[in-house]
């Protein structure tokens, strides 16, 4: 074990694949020399090479397009876009060729590929530097969405993905990416794609969260105590394919649901959680769901702090599930 | 067309067995059509069988070509076989695709085939990648991308030849230009001309496409510089395209005519071997006939074969 920031954990997780699989790649823009803007990439390709770590145009769709080519034929490419508010230039070779290599081959094909991806607010980075984009990806047939909340699962989540045979767009919360330490186990390290965890027991209500917003509601659920009230908080970390069962057998012992996320309130994943509740333990609610997200504007400039979901706008959600 | 006496007659004949295949699907095609036998939109290639029989008798199965949407010839010449893809087209599970891929989408890992977009422009980065690709894996093999001429629109178009080049990717951009975007004329979808800048990035080669010995010629130069270079290169082949861009309908449009004579790289190719004495009437003839038993097999393959179970959505 070695305590390590979220963003060290990347690198480690990286590292450790390049070191395993020689088909695993790294490429995207200021990834090779420059190590990355965020520095996750940081001593890669001094360690692997020029032709294992290297930098590419400004170019997202090529770089997307040439991953899913170099995917389809026996590389294991892990592409960055340096930012999530990048990856609509690539938006279409993700939707229409990626996403749906397998199944229009009827199996023959597949393709590989992570798109890794620092995403969400919390940088005071503006309109293009702090959007949450995971819904367009969740709605997706064909992609997996994953996102860890801390440094280990974000280790071994990235190894999983790096292993998966379908493209993996994984997404990593940049406003935790240094304040975050954890222990790390060294060498291999597997976080299984689709198995969520408990962050925190409770027996009120349930609060499924993901990304930099763990951090903010277990700061509610401790303000929740106060109240007498104990809350459980759930992270499916992989919101494609999604641990239905571990929300549903928590939803089910408190009776009460949150969903807490950074992206606008409509048609964000918050809604897709909701409807998960209400067609499978409608039963056992015992007040409304609640959704507590970011608002249906571009991500503000000035009002980012009024945006984000912040621990007080989540124990007013939780509040809001007891009072109606 | 010009006297070449370099070809061999085995590959003449192997090449016009190519275009002949193509347009004889296509003859197929067109009667069944409208009856709704086939479960797929149809993209025919009558005018253009030359581009992709000149330049795929240079490839082998290690190259990896994607395609475009008008996949019939392409697909053929690199050696998909005919019955894999008349079931793909009848929505059989003994298609190329097993059924879940239609005209559009065709896949034959065997030939190197691994897939085709119908996103125009989509397939053009996936084919650097797959160069690329090639290249890292030690494959003597090349990446092709085979697309038209309203890809040249397409920003990623550009963003492949800058990366192929910037990399010194093996990777050949093959444009079919039949100098229409469904019913729009290459004069008004594109400004310059793609092939004349793709010169800044690559060498490149340009080609009649009617004549499928100046593809041949063009092809076979481009092909070897890919593959001596392990770099990018660039062939333009201009050709016509005599039906709709879409279904089984000829073409009427003004600006596009056609001479069925002058400009079918089939008249054109038999004339020529029928010259230089490199066939006989009845050799011709026997090819045709070849290829009708073939289509007959075919067919009758795909209509014995099973549609997908109903219950098997996801793959």
């Amino acid at each position: 074990m070695t305590t390590m920031t979220l963003l060290q954990a990347i690198n480690d997780g990286l590292r450790t694949e390049m070191k395993n699989d020689d088909r695993v790649l790294v490429f995207g823009e200021d990834v090779g020399r420059n190590g990355g803007v965020f520095r996750a990439t940081e001593g890669l390709q001094e360690e692997f090479g020029e032709e294992r770590c290297f930098d590419t145009p400004l170019s997202e769709c090529g770089i997307i397009g040439t991953a899913i080519g170099m995917a389809v034929y026996g590389l294991r490419p892990v592409p960055e876009i340096q930012f999530l508010d990048f990856i609509y230039p690539a938006f279409d070779q993700i939707v229409s060729e990626a996403a749906k290599m397998r199944y229009r081959s009827g199996g023959e094909y597949t393709c590989p590929m992570v798109v890794r991806s620092p995403y969400g607010g919390g940088i005071r980075g503006g309109h293009y530097h702090s959007q949450s984009a995971e819904a367009y990806f969740c709605h997706t047939p064909g992609l997996k969405v994953v996102i860890p909340s801390t440094p280990a699962d974000a280790k071994g989540l990235l190894i999983s993905s790096i292993r998966d045979e379908d493209p993996v767009l994984f997404l990593e919360p940049k406003r935790i990416y240094r304040t975050m330490k954890g222990e790390v186990p060294d060498g291999e390290h597997v976080v299984p794609l689709g198995k969520g965890r408990i962050v925190r027991e409770g027996r009120d209500c349930t609060v499924v969260a993901w990304g930099a917003m763990i951090e903010t509601c277990l700061k509610a659920a401790e303000a929740m105590e106060a109240e007498g009230r104990t809350i459980e908080i759930v992270d499916p970390r992989t919101l494609v394919p999604l641990d239905e069962e571990l929300i549903l057998e928590s939803v089910k012992k408190t009776g009460r649901l949150v969903v807490v996320h950074e992206a606008p309130r409509t048609g964000g994943f918050g809604g897709e959680i909701a409807a998960l509740a209400a067609e499978k333990a409608i039963a056992w609610l015992e007040g409304p769901v609640r959704r507590v997200t970011g608002f249906d504007t571009p991500f503000p400039y000035t009002l980012e702090g009024l945006y984000m979901p912040d621990p007080n706008r989540v124990v007013r959600g939780i509040q809001q599930t007891f009072d109606w | 067309m010009t006297e070449r006496t370099g070809i061999r007659p085995e590959q003449a004949m192997k090449m016009l067995r190519t275009m002949r295949t193509i347009r004889q699907l296509s003859e197929r095609i067109i009667p069944l059509y409208p009856k709704d036998v086939m479960e797929t939109p149809v993209h025919l290639c009558i005018g253009q069988e030359a581009v992709s029989a000149g330049l795929c008798i240079h490839l082998r199965d290690e190259d990896l070509m994607v395609l475009g949407h008008r996949t019939h010839g392409p697909a053929l010449a690199k050696g998909l076989p005919l019955k894999s893809l008349v079931a793909e087209l009848y929505g059989r599970t003994t298609g190329c695709s097993h059924a879940r891929g239609g005209s559009m989408h065709v896949y034959d890992g065997e030939h190197g085939i691994p897939g085709s977009s119908a996103i125009v422009g989509g397939n053009i980065a996936v084919s650097v990648g797959l160069g690329l690709g090639r290249k890292l894996l030690g494959s003597e093999g090349i990446g092709v991308a085979y697309f038209g001429d309203g890809a040249t629109d397409a920003g990623v178009f550009w963003e492949s030849l800058n990366f192929a080049a910037l990399k010194e990717v093996p990777v050949l951009f093959l444009c079919e230009d039949n100098g229409l975007s469904n019913v729009m004329p290459k004069s008004e979808h594109m400004f310059a001309d793609p092939a004349r800048i793709a010169g800044e990035f690559m060498p490149v080669y340009r080609a009649d496409g009617t004549d499928v010995l100046s593809v041949y010629e063009e092809a076979g130069r481009a092909v070897a510089q890919v593959r001596e270079s392990r770099g990018p290169a660039y062939l333009h082949c201009t050709t016509k395209r005599w039906m709709q861009h879409q279904g089984v309908l000829e073409d009427d449009l003004p600006y596009n005519p056609i001479d069925p004579e002058k400009d079918c790289p089939i008249v054109r190719f038999e004339e020529f071997l029928l010259r230089t004495r490199l066939a006989t009437p009845g050799e011709l003839a026997a090819v045709g006939e070849e290829i009708e038993r073939d289509l007959d097999e075919a067919f009758a393959f795909a209509e014995a074969s099973p549609y997908p179970d109903p219950e098997a959505m996801e793959v």
